[in-house]
């Protein structure tokens, strides 16, 4: 059993946020290490290594030739391999933004029991035509066997893309996805409540931001391992991050700065080392943002299977 | 093999829930820009595949790499549009539009990469060349095909190809690979300047090399000095003349771009409504430098000021923070889109280049446009503003988002005059660790002799040459092309990321970027570090075979910087930049013999003092003369009525909300930033500045906040300069910033002020600069806002004669400072019914060029924006009461708060009720002795608007007490923001109108 799981983020040709994304899991409690796609590639590295996968958002090469379409192509045909002994061990991988679309292009998603990497559904301009930043609801699907999204109702977190409209060539194949659980995740009106928002119905712009076919806003693999969305929980893994933080009713003002104290400078460690470890830990949970479930559960899935 | 052209197309397909959006925003985007209505535009994107291999080799990949199959239908050698099942009808029209030869075509770089993913051993000239082709179903035929292409692309750097389609037997347009000319290698000359000064003069102007008569002369005497002539004998090199390479390389550092020659100049100043009569031995030195270097005596965080590519302070033990803002005006004239993206990868290039090395985390954009609703005539060779914004937004959005930077925080002002000339400041903050694992501190340089100088990240070209130049030089007619290039975001990326890491591992020694001048400037400056350099630019690594000597030197290709590196750490270096597939090339060395040192190959090119280059440049003696202008006195209308004048005000494109811009930049990258561009419940109110908490787990942030007044300058520019500090240090109070450690960087864009024939009015221009800087050093000392980076843009005119057109003089004044805790962070949104609402500072009968006296002026209801403006005053004061009121905020007693600016106190309070979808009840009687003009729209400054809640009162009041502030009313339930004096109701107006007004301008009513 694997106490910190080590997390492989992939970084370079224009991903960009992998720094958030490795920040976000070790604050989870993982280990995770930025690697360059070309040291995988070269075989200096290897997804062996690692227990957790992370595709972080960006523009992997500009998004030129369609979003994602370049790095999937990289890693269809020159991580081949290595992905499919990952996949096969179990491993969980997530694609966030960009990343879901390189899993797209890629064939690992919506994807099959075992990886053919043939592309079989697609991410495109949004409806809009623009690129947009802003914030969204979503609600998971409970009966998913996403081991990304357990115990996750609603989320409110930001989407930041302009080709983030999933699409698939019949809809008779989103019925099945769906059968399956791996609609994972959909855009849902604020105004409905936790767990109530999931509809087949188009929602409107910009509750639905892209024109995404029922609403989808992420989806994950039959085995329930391989996750991807377009919106970014590493975007709100502490509260400030919230748009409305100050408006939450519980919101804490005058409390000392530093929630999250083991990451912290020595000075203020010297500081907080008054100061129980309970509490700190406290503090850190209070100031929690709602992405940190996503990353928690991945790694709490790595403890117990890997 | 040879090389052959393949042809490449791909449509979207349609049925289910498919959309051709490239097809449908140009559909929209006629109908919105020129009310053309189209019944479909469907669009192809074409890949002209030049490369060793077969046609069927290029088939089989269509799917795989240009086509998404799932969405898109894509054949190779054929004609997507003679397919009568993908295309039924026939089109009426049909326009292809390709890049030029030469230019940066990313999609067609991307696409060649994507072929060596699947063909690896591809010749090493295969290019790919990128298209789109629309075709217009159910065009009128009223409308001229020829000018539907002029409204799609650019003829500086795209071509088009038309089809009227209409005519069954015409062809489709097909556009052929653009094959760049093949240049000529010219070899070195020398320029004769043994010449009359008629011939010194003609020589810098037909070479764009904008050297003044004095310049020129100042480099003729050079080469007459004995010393330098048996100097350049021994070296090899013509004695007596110039190279060119040298003569486009003192040009190039000589530049007012690159040398600030105005800032730097001799002064003689008279007032003449004061009779003052005074000497300035340069403004820089008097104005900016001398306050900042005399504050970083009282304060231990002013780590690194002037002498980098941007100043740097120490934000806390661990990191530092640095900031820079560029302009990048004359190329976004020329080609917004090119123009506005060179700037923002541009000045993140600078702070790559601060220290050792800083990572860039945080944009800020401000323009300055004509009217987006221009109706008037337009001056030849310029676009219209609504293109100029459409293509800068693009830019800036493309720059920013692809870079992995968020955009936080900006404006944009609007007045007839930047129609000359557009102002595109982009500027960006870094950070970096104080010290690197090796022990160095990250903001000093330290290079040695015998140091290794890299080019790295893009290649040279002969897009980019003369821009330093040409910038320093007004607009024309015939402003060349060369200076325009369009950015690749992504190159530049796989450099960042490659450069992070080589300075993490202690590689660098020394770091700059390429910027105007190349070459030439960046190792010319590092050269200062050891006294000499020796540059080879036949290692230098070429986009296009046959650029001469010169042009190689001073090309501003964009996507390079230049790094030092130790001997022995050159294997290591070279294999992190192959591992980031960044190319990485030694073109020079470090030396110490005071020489600037060019060869080509063997042969040396140019053979400059360092001295000279870098100080040789003869300051300018200029005058100035204050005459204060005469404007006809703003004098309001008797009879109006007040909530239509709010209305009117929301509306006008300097207050109305910019939101449907703004969203489409990534302002949450990163995942720091807490204040973001717009705030409140619905997410739709002004944010007063930016707040980032950069290390995440940490809640120590910092603020990011600008100002700016150009139209002040019409009555006086040093209020313009006084109040744009006023505003940048008010709307970054209002966020919460720690007034103890704050920065500011100054920008200043100008019209013309050398007295000459094309500027007769020079004197006053130029009075105006110093009143400007007279005001900019007060308001700094005044608040301890040292500048600690700025940059300066002196040539902002167009044309001549009676036609010229400059731009009113323009301070943009950027600012970052220290928030000791995010979490402590407020917004201008009101948060609940029944807070108290305060103004604190006072409003003053100062509605000279305001906002209002513009509205009424234009339209006919008022003579003139003649009066009193808005004057920082007791700056002591005003600091008093800022920091009063950053403790309020941080000891949470302050639940809102709003800086007043355009439209003065109305227009804050209706901005604040939107944002919290609540009303007010307000009472503006006792907030000023002045009219109620003043005291609804004035813009009277160090004002804010403040809501507390009604326990906090007290507490509240107390801070407040030694300070001017007013209880004005309240926050209520209702949807009305209700403005009264006395018993005398002036506003009553519902908050979903006055949205509905302040959105409709840029966002279409879409709310």
């Amino acid at each position: 059993m694997v106490h910190v799981p080590k997390v492989a983020v992939l970084t370079g040709f224009g991903i960009n946020c992998d720094h958030e994304t490795a920040a976000v899991f070790n604050l989870a409690g993982a280990e995770a290490e930025r690697i360059h796609v070309n040291h995988l590639v070269s075989g200096e590295r290897s997804l062996d290594e690692f227990h957790i996968m992370a595709v972080p958002g960006g523009f992997s090469f500009g998004d030129h030739l369609g979003s994602g379409r370049l790095l999937g192509n990289r890693m269809r045909f020159q991580l081949r391999e290595q992905l499919t002994s990952f996949v096969a061990a179990g491993k969980p991988i997530i694609g966030i933004c960009n990343g879901f679309q390189v899993l797209v292009k890629t064939g690992l998603l919506p994807g099959k029991e075992t990886p053919d990497f043939e592309q079989t559904a697609s991410l495109t301009l949004n409806n809009s035509g623009r690129y947009e930043d802003r914030w969204v609801s979503l609600d998971f699907n409970p009966d998913s066997n996403c081991i990304w999204t357990k115990g996750i109702e609603r989320m409110e977190v930001p989407v930041r893309h302009g080709e983030g409209k999933f699409i698939v060539p019949d809809s008779k194949i989103l019925d099945s996805m769906d059968s399956d659980g791996q609609l994972v995740c959909r855009y849902v009106d604020p105004a409905t409540k936790p767990g109530e928002g999931i509809t087949d119905e188009a929602l409107p712009f910009p509750i639905c931001p892209n024109g995404s076919m029922r609403n989808i806003a992420g989806v994950c693999d039959p085995t329930g391992l391989i996750f991807g969305l377009m919106p970014h929980p590493e975007a709100i893994y502490a509260q400030w991050l919230h748009p409305h933080f100050r408006r939450f009713e519980t919101t804490p003002v005058g409390r000392p700065p530093s929630p999250f104290s083991h990451i912290i400078d020595d000075d203020t460690e010297i500081v907080e080392a008054s100061r129980t470890a309970r509490d700190r830990e406290a503090e850190r949970i209070e100031w929690e943002g709602a992405g940190m479930a996503i990353f928690h559960n991945a790694i709490a899935y790595a403890r117990e299977h890997l | 093999m040879s090389l052959s052209v393949h042809r490449v197309e791909v449509t979207p397909r349609s049925g289910d829930g498919m959309v051709d959006v490239r097809g449908e925003l140009i559909k929209r985007s006629l109908f919105n820009d020129h009310n053309i209505h189209v019944e479909e535009v469907r669009s192809i994107l074409g890949f002209l595949v030049k490369a060793d291999i077969a046609a069927d080799s290029v088939k089989d990949v269509v799917d795989i790499l240009f086509a998404d199959p799932i969405i898109e239908i894509g054949v190779c050698n054929d004609e997507i549009l003679s397919d009568a099942t993908l295309f039924p009808n026939r089109p009426d029209a049909v326009i292809s539009i390709g890049f030029k030869p030469g230019v940066t075509d990313n999609p067609g770089t991307a696409a060649l990469d994507g072929l060596k993913t699947l063909h690896s051993d591809i010749d090493v000239h295969s290019a790919v060349s990128t298209t789109v082709t629309y075709a217009f179903h159910g065009l009128d035929d009223s409308i001229d095909i020829e000018w539907l292409a002029k409204q799609l692309h650019n003829p500086l750097i795209e071509r088009a190809e038309v089809a009227d389609t209409r005519d069954s037997t015409s062809s489709f347009p097909k556009l052929e690979f653009p094959e760049a000319p093949v240049n000529e290698f010219t070899p070195p000359s020398t320029i004769d300047l043994e010449v009359d000064d008629a011939e010194l003069e003609h020589i810098s102007e037909t070479g764009i090399l904008a050297l003044s008569l004095e310049e020129m002369k100042t480099i003729q005497a050079h080469y007459r000095d004995p010393d330098i002539r048996a100097a350049r004998t021994a070296r090899g090199i013509s004695p007596n003349a110039p190279t060119d390479v040298e003569l486009e390389c003192l040009a190039q550092t000589w530049s007012e771009h690159c040398k600030h020659k105005i800032f730097a100049a001799h002064i003689t100043h008279t007032d003449t409504e004061t009779g003052e009569k005074s000497e300035v031995d340069s403004l820089f030195k008097t104005h900016i430098m001398k306050p900042t270097v005399e504050m970083q005596e009282e304060v231990d965080w002013l780590l690194s000021i002037f002498h980098d590519n941007s100043g740097v302070i120490g934000w806390n033990d661990e990191w530092s923070l640095c900031m820079k803002v560029e302009t990048h005006n004359s190329p976004s004239a020329l080609d917004p889109y090119g123009g506005a993206m060179t700037g923002i990868v541009g000045v993140n290039r600078d702070i790559l280049g601060t220290g050792l090395g800083a990572r860039p985390i945080a944009n800020t954009d401000i323009f300055c446009f004509g009217p987006p609703d221009w109706q008037g005539d337009l001056p030849t060779n310029l676009f219209h503003p609504s293109r100029v914004l459409a293509g800068v937004h693009a830019g800036i959005r493309v720059g920013g988002n692809e870079s992995g930077i968020p955009t936080v925080n900006g404006a944009i002002v609007f007045d007839d005059r930047y129609i000359g000339k557009p102002l595109v400041y982009a500027g960006t903050i870094g950070i970096m660790p104080r010290q690197l694992p090796d022990g160095r501190p990250t903001h000093i340089k330290t290079p040695a002799e015998g140091d290794m100088v890299y080019m790295v990240g893009g290649r040279v070209g002969a897009d980019g040459i003369h821009g330093a130049t040409f910038s320093s030089l007004e607009l024309t007619e015939e402003s060349p092309s060369s200076a325009v290039q369009i950015g690749d975001p992504i190159t530049q990326k796989k450099m960042l990321d490659m450069i992070l890491e080589a300075r993490d591992a202690g590689l660098i020694t020394c770091i700059t970027d390429n910027g105007a001048g190349g070459l030439s400037s960046s190792i010319g400056e590092m050269a200062e570090y050891t006294n000499g350099c020796e540059i080879d630019l036949s290692q230098v690594p070429l986009k296009q075979s046959g650029l001469s000597s010169w042009e190689i030197l001073v090309s501003e290709s964009q996507e390079r910087m230049t790094v030092a590196v130790k001997i022995d750490d050159q294997s290591a270096f070279e294999e992190m930049a192959a591992l980031h597939e960044v190319e990485a090339t030694v073109v020079g060395r470090f030396t110490s013999n005071g020489e600037f040192h060019v060869k080509h190959g063997e042969m040396t090119v140019a053979s400059l003092p360092l001295e000279f280059l870098h100080d040789g440049v003869p300051q300018l003696r200029l005058e100035s003369e204050w005459i204060a202008p005469v404007n006809e006195p703003f004098i309001p209308p008797s009879k109006v009525d007040f909530s239509e004048i709010l209305l009117e005000l929301l509306s006008r494109p300097n207050i109305a909300s910019k939101e449907t811009l703004v969203r489409q930049y990534d302002h949450e990258v990163i995942a720091q930033t807490v204040v973001k561009p717009f705030v409140g419940k619905q997410c739709d109110g002004p944010g007063d500045a930016g707040v980032l908490a950069p290390i995440h787990g940490n809640p120590q942030g910092f603020v990011v906040s600008c100002g700016l007044s150009p139209r002040y300058s019409d009555i006086d520019a040093g209020a313009m300069a006084a109040a744009a500090v006023d505003e940048a240090v008010r709307n970054a109070i209002c966020s919460g910033v720690d007034p103890k450690k704050m920065a500011g960087c100054d920008n200043y864009c100008w019209p013309d002020p050398i007295v000459s024939e094309k500027t007769p009015d020079g004197k006053f221009k130029l009075a105006q600069l110093v009143r400007a800087n007279r005001e900019l050093e007060r308001a700094c000392r005044g608040y301890r806002v040292p500048c600690i980076s700025g940059k300066d843009s002196m040539k902002n005119d167009y044309g001549k004669g009676k036609d010229k057109i400059s731009i009113p003089p323009t301070l943009l004044f950027s600012l970052i400072g220290d928030h000791p805790d995010v979490r402590k962070s407020i917004t201008s949104d009101f948060m609940a019914p029944d807070h108290q609402l305060y103004l604190l500072g006072e409003s003053k009968e100062e509605l000279g060029a305001n906002e209002i006296a513009y509205m009424l002026t234009e339209s006919g209801r008022a003579d003139g924006i003649g009066g009193e403006v808005p004057r920082l005053d007791d700056i002591e004061a005003n600091l008093a009461m800022y920091s009063s009121l950053s403790e309020a905020i941080h000891s949470g007693v302050v639940s809102s708060a709003h800086d007043c600016s355009e439209g003065g106190v109305s227009v804050a309070l209706i901005e604040m009720c939107i944002g919290g979808r609540l009303g007010a009840s307000v009472d503006i009687e006792n907030i000023g002795d002045t009219s109620i003009w003043a005291r609804l729209f004035g813009e009277s400054l160090a004002r804010i608007i403040v809501a507390v809640s009604p326990e906090n009162i007290d507490e509240f009041e107390e801070k407040m007490e030694p300070h001017y502030h007013t209880r004005i009313g309240t926050t209520t339930e209702t949807n009305r923001l209700v403005i009264s004096s006395g018993n005398d109701e002036l506003i009553d107006i519902d908050i979903d109108i006055a949205l509905k007004a302040w959105k409709s301008t840029f966002c279409g009513g879409d709310i």
